[in-house]
């Protein structure tokens, strides 16, 4: 109970006195988006000009398919050049289809959304292995050859001549003058700006931008992220050919110089120019990069790409975070709450987890155990024959000298590397050659050295990444745990974390996760004193309140001596030492080790 | 039929030298920045026309100093260029404005050249004979081509392995932050890596103008085949790009001749995949060591 009560000392003020402001402007910006959309999608139709009916027809269809982009980009990480392709690929099939082999247009469409599921499954296989620049180079071949097999292939496609479709049933008028394809088309945008904002807001969603963000974090916290990526592509691939299956009967005609790479450069920088992430970017970002050149400078057609590139890397180095980016980024900074020594304390939030419940002593059973375990780089040895056990329940102590392999033993723990020789076991398991996410679900979780706090996600985002990563449902206390932490940090930023505090948020990530093996790397280096005491009565809260094992790396000797049970040291990759505090203390064979510390 | 097949893979190892330079220049703007540079297939197409221009409108007779002069050229533009990629990285966090700069620098190169010389592919007379391989006549230029990947290869290895400048570049590759700890001109060396990528792709540019087609709309096939040669080598290895270069091409060619013209792109295309697909290190890239 020590431990406990020590937690408690500091003031345990939640209560908030002013309401805050947004984190994010997310969701009054899809409302803004519907309103535009709206405007542009009914306004020409009720104004009875034709010339703006179709101008805006197009220009909502490509709004749609900026938006997919925008998410596959921002929220999946995945620079994509090849949406143009995407489109058009679902376009040309649903017009052979329709137009050369008779099929009825719903048929034809879902032959097109099918043929744009498989281009988009083209960019994911190696989205499964490899990202970034691989992917946009990737993907921007695929839209360069598509609009040449479109012409090479022309026993299927009509070749250069393409395709005329006319598709009476959808451009007659239906209801108030306006055809189901008119309403369709002004519909579909603001059904898109709703999807991606639900993506964001989904545990899918989150997973994909850590995934995308920090690769390790999400394994770690039991997140594919090929397989991220990879659901990305294909959602993405899904939308953009519902785009492309609405541009058929729109424009009427399809043909091989309408899909080439400058389209799918159009949609990218559309949402560069907008707003990378920004609900509105898209929007904003086809109207500037589309209708300006397209119809305002219409008697400058060459001049177009010009346009596209310049207006592109004007924004990347004048306003790198769009036209509505930079107007959130003011807003934000204005209505940024969550700095300060109050922005994350936990004491309330423990002593309302621990209420009624006694302390518990480490059993004798085993939770980790290596075997042997040898790991290497190259011609170094990080990790040499090393035997370890860790009881249920205790506060395992992992230290030595820098490169003496603690490091590189957690990442095998946690699944990051592997070990070359030996074999080590999880709560009984094998777990010598599972992934990391694997072992992540076996209820384990981790600490970075650099802690992985994303600050493009909400305070309460950043921890219920934690929840994401449960395997079953949360008890009656963890639920209640996240009901009173969402309502605290809810709207506040992670910017203004200290160090200490970013912490703790990975801390209370394992703990939201109730991982039951936690590891921790170097969890001390860069707190202050004060920050090191309560670090080190967490630590105890959670291995004797909460029954958690903990395994920790650390250079902070009166930090471990204070609060291990075991201890084992580490020096050149091998245990030179292991036991209780006291007896490891003793152990001549570490003596050096305590040169000018209380201990020697 | 034999010696077609012999012929066409010569043309393809000439044509994948090509391929296996810009990947070399990829290299080493990597190696400084991290940065790839999307914009190097326009960059080399410029080196083309600059060949164009100094043979035939201004009438400049000694070829050495053409392709001196083109050298220099490009190289400034690419220097130019990398000073505008680098810029928006020293401040932000947020470190991948790069990619978007680049296209866009490749987007505005392309439609500038379309608005100045038209869609049209220009055609630049050889500076050395053709000659005959297996009774066939073969443009100089595809020797030239491998000449001057073979050049570019040795002079690089020189220049990292032992001169100053070369080995600064060499441990920005290496350990960027060491480097900028160790007080190196880290701007500096980053903009000499861009300057040499542009020397490089600037003169292969203008060597090989006769025998590709130096049009705007071609830089882009050349920067993806380019860093599908990076690829197949292992990004990194310039000893594979030797290999990777020289094998894209033979395949494009072989395509070319089973298949059609039209289907270069997609059997590049393809073999990018399947390699990222099942050893995205490339055939000599090593696994490096993770830091966590």
């Amino acid at each position: 109970m020590q431990a406990a009560t020590n937690i408690q000392t500091g003031p345990v003020s939640m209560a908030e006195t002013k309401p805050k402001g947004r984190f994010n402007s997310d969701l009054t910006q899809v409302w803004i988006g519907v309103g535009l959309i709206a405007i542009t999608g009914f306004g020409p139709v009720i104004a009875g000009n034709s010339y703006w009916i179709h101008t805006f027809q197009l220009v909502n269809i490509f709004i749609a398919a900026a938006i997919f982009q925008n998410m596959l980009f921002v929220d999946a990480g995945q620079k994509s050049f090849g949406q143009g392709a995407i489109l058009g690929l679902a376009a040309y099939v649903t017009a052979i289809l329709y137009g050369l082999h008779g099929w009825s247009f719903a048929a034809a469409s879902i032959g097109g959304i099918v043929a744009a599921m498989l281009g988009g499954l083209l960019f994911a296989l190696p989205a499964l292995r490899v990202q970034g620049f691989h992917l946009g180079f990737v993907t921007m071949s695929a839209a360069i050859v598509f609009p040449q097999l479109l012409v090479t292939l022309d026993k299927w496609t009509n070749g250069i001549n393409g395709i005329s479709v006319t598709v009476p049933a959808l451009t007659n008028p239906f209801v108030l003058g306006m055809s189901p394809l008119a309403i369709a088309v002004a519909v579909f945008p603001m059904i898109a700006l709703f999807v991606h904002y639900g993506i964001r807001r989904s545990k899918l969603g989150r997973s994909m931008f850590v995934a995308a963000l920090s690769p390790e974090a999400a394994r770690s916290l039991g997140i594919k992220p090929g397989v991220m990526r990879f659901v990305a592509f294909v959602i993405a691939a899904v939308g953009t050919g519902i785009c492309g299956i609405l541009y058929l009967p729109t424009v009427a005609f399809v043909s091989p110089q309408g899909f080439n790479i400058e389209l799918s450069f159009v949609f990218f920088f559309a949402v560069v120019v907008g707003g990378r992430g920004q609900m509105l970017g898209p929007i904003i970002g086809i109207w500037i990069v589309y209708i300006l050149p397209n119809i305002l400078l219409a008697g400058f057609v060459e001049y177009r790409l010009l346009m596209y590139g310049c207006l592109t890397l004007l924004a990347v180095m004048a306003f790198p975070d769009g036209i509505v980016g930079s107007v959130e980024r003011l807003r934000a900074k204005r209505k940024q709450t969550g700095g300060g020594e109050q922005a994350f304390r936990i004491d309330g939030f423990l002593a309302d987890l621990q209420a009624g419940k006694t302390a518990r002593e480490p059993s004798e059973e085993i939770a980790v155990e290596v075997r042997n375990g040898t790991k290497k780089f190259g011609e170094v040895v990080a990790v040499s024959a090393v035997d370890l056990k860790v009881r249920k329940g205790e506060v395992h102590g992992l230290i030595g000298a820098n490169g003496s392999g603690k490091t590189s033993l957690l990442n095998v723990l946690s699944g990051l590397s592997r070990l070359n020789s030996g074999s080590f076991m999880i709560n009984g398991v094998e777990a010598t050659n599972l992934a990391a996410d694997r072992i992540a679900n076996m209820s384990l979780g981790r600490t970075f050295q650099a802690p992985r706090i994303f600050s493009q996600m909400s305070l309460w985002d950043n921890l219920k990444i934690g929840m994401d990563a449960r395997v079953g449902p949360a008890s009656a206390d963890i639920t209640a745990l996240a009901k009173a932490m969402e309502e605290s940090f809810g709207q506040d930023s992670a910017t203004l974390l200290s160090h200490g505090q970013r912490r703790l948020v990975e801390v209370m990530r394992t703990v939201l996760k109730e991982a039951t093996i936690v590891l921790f790397d170097e969890p001390a280096a860069g707190l202050s004193q004060s920050e090191r005491t309560n670090f080190a009565n967490l630590v105890k809260f959670l291995s004797r309140q909460m029954g958690k094992t903990v395994i920790l790396v650390e250079h902070d000797l009166d930090l471990v001596w204070g609060i291990a049970d075991t201890i084992t040291v580490l020096e050149q990759g091998r245990v030179v030492s292991s036991g209780k505090p006291d007896v490891v203390a003793k152990d001549p064979a570490v003596q050096h080790m305590f040169v000018g510390s209380r201990h020697a | 039929m034999l010696s077609e097949i012999l012929i066409i893979v010569i043309r393809g190892i000439a044509i994948g030298s090509i391929f296996a330079t810009i990947a070399m220049s990829f290299n080493i703007v990597h190696g400084a920045t991290n940065i790839f540079n999307f914009a190097q297939g326009n960059m080399f197409i410029l080196g083309g026309f600059a060949a164009y221009f100094l043979a035939n409108q201004v009438g400049l007779g000694q070829w050495t100093l053409m392709l001196l002069l083109s050298g220099l050229l490009i190289a400034a533009v690419v220097t130019i260029q990398g000073y505008i990629t680098l810029l928006p990285l020293r401040s932000s966090v947020e470190q991948d404005s790069w990619l978007i700069s680049t296209v866009s620098v490749s987007v505005i190169v392309a439609a500038l050249l379309m608005i100045t010389q038209g869609p049209f592919a220009y055609s630049v007379s050889s500076i050395v004979p053709s000659f005959r391989i297996l009774g066939t006549r073969t443009p100089g230029a595809y020797a030239l081509a491998i000449v001057a990947m073979l050049f570019w290869y040795f002079a690089l290895r020189f220049f990292l392995r032992k001169t100053f400048i070369g080995l600064a570049i060499s441990a920005l590759s290496q350990d960027f932050d060491a480097a900028r700890a160790a007080g190196l001109p880290v701007r500096r060396l980053q903009l000499i890596s861009f300057a040499i990528s542009g020397l490089m792709v600037g003169t292969v540019g203008f060597l090989v103008a006769p025998v590709i087609s130096v049009s705007p709309d071609a830089g882009l096939k050349y920067v993806l085949n380019g860093f599908v040669a990076a690829v197949v080598g292992g990004i990194g290895s310039n000893a594979g790009t030797l290999i990777g270069g020289p094998l894209v091409g033979v395949v494009a060619m072989l395509t070319a001749y089973k298949v059609g013209g039209a289907y270069q792109d997609l059997a590049s295309l393809l073999v990018l995949v399947l390699i990222l697909m099942f050893r995205p290190q490339g055939l000599f890239g090593r696994v490096g060591a993770r830091r966590v």
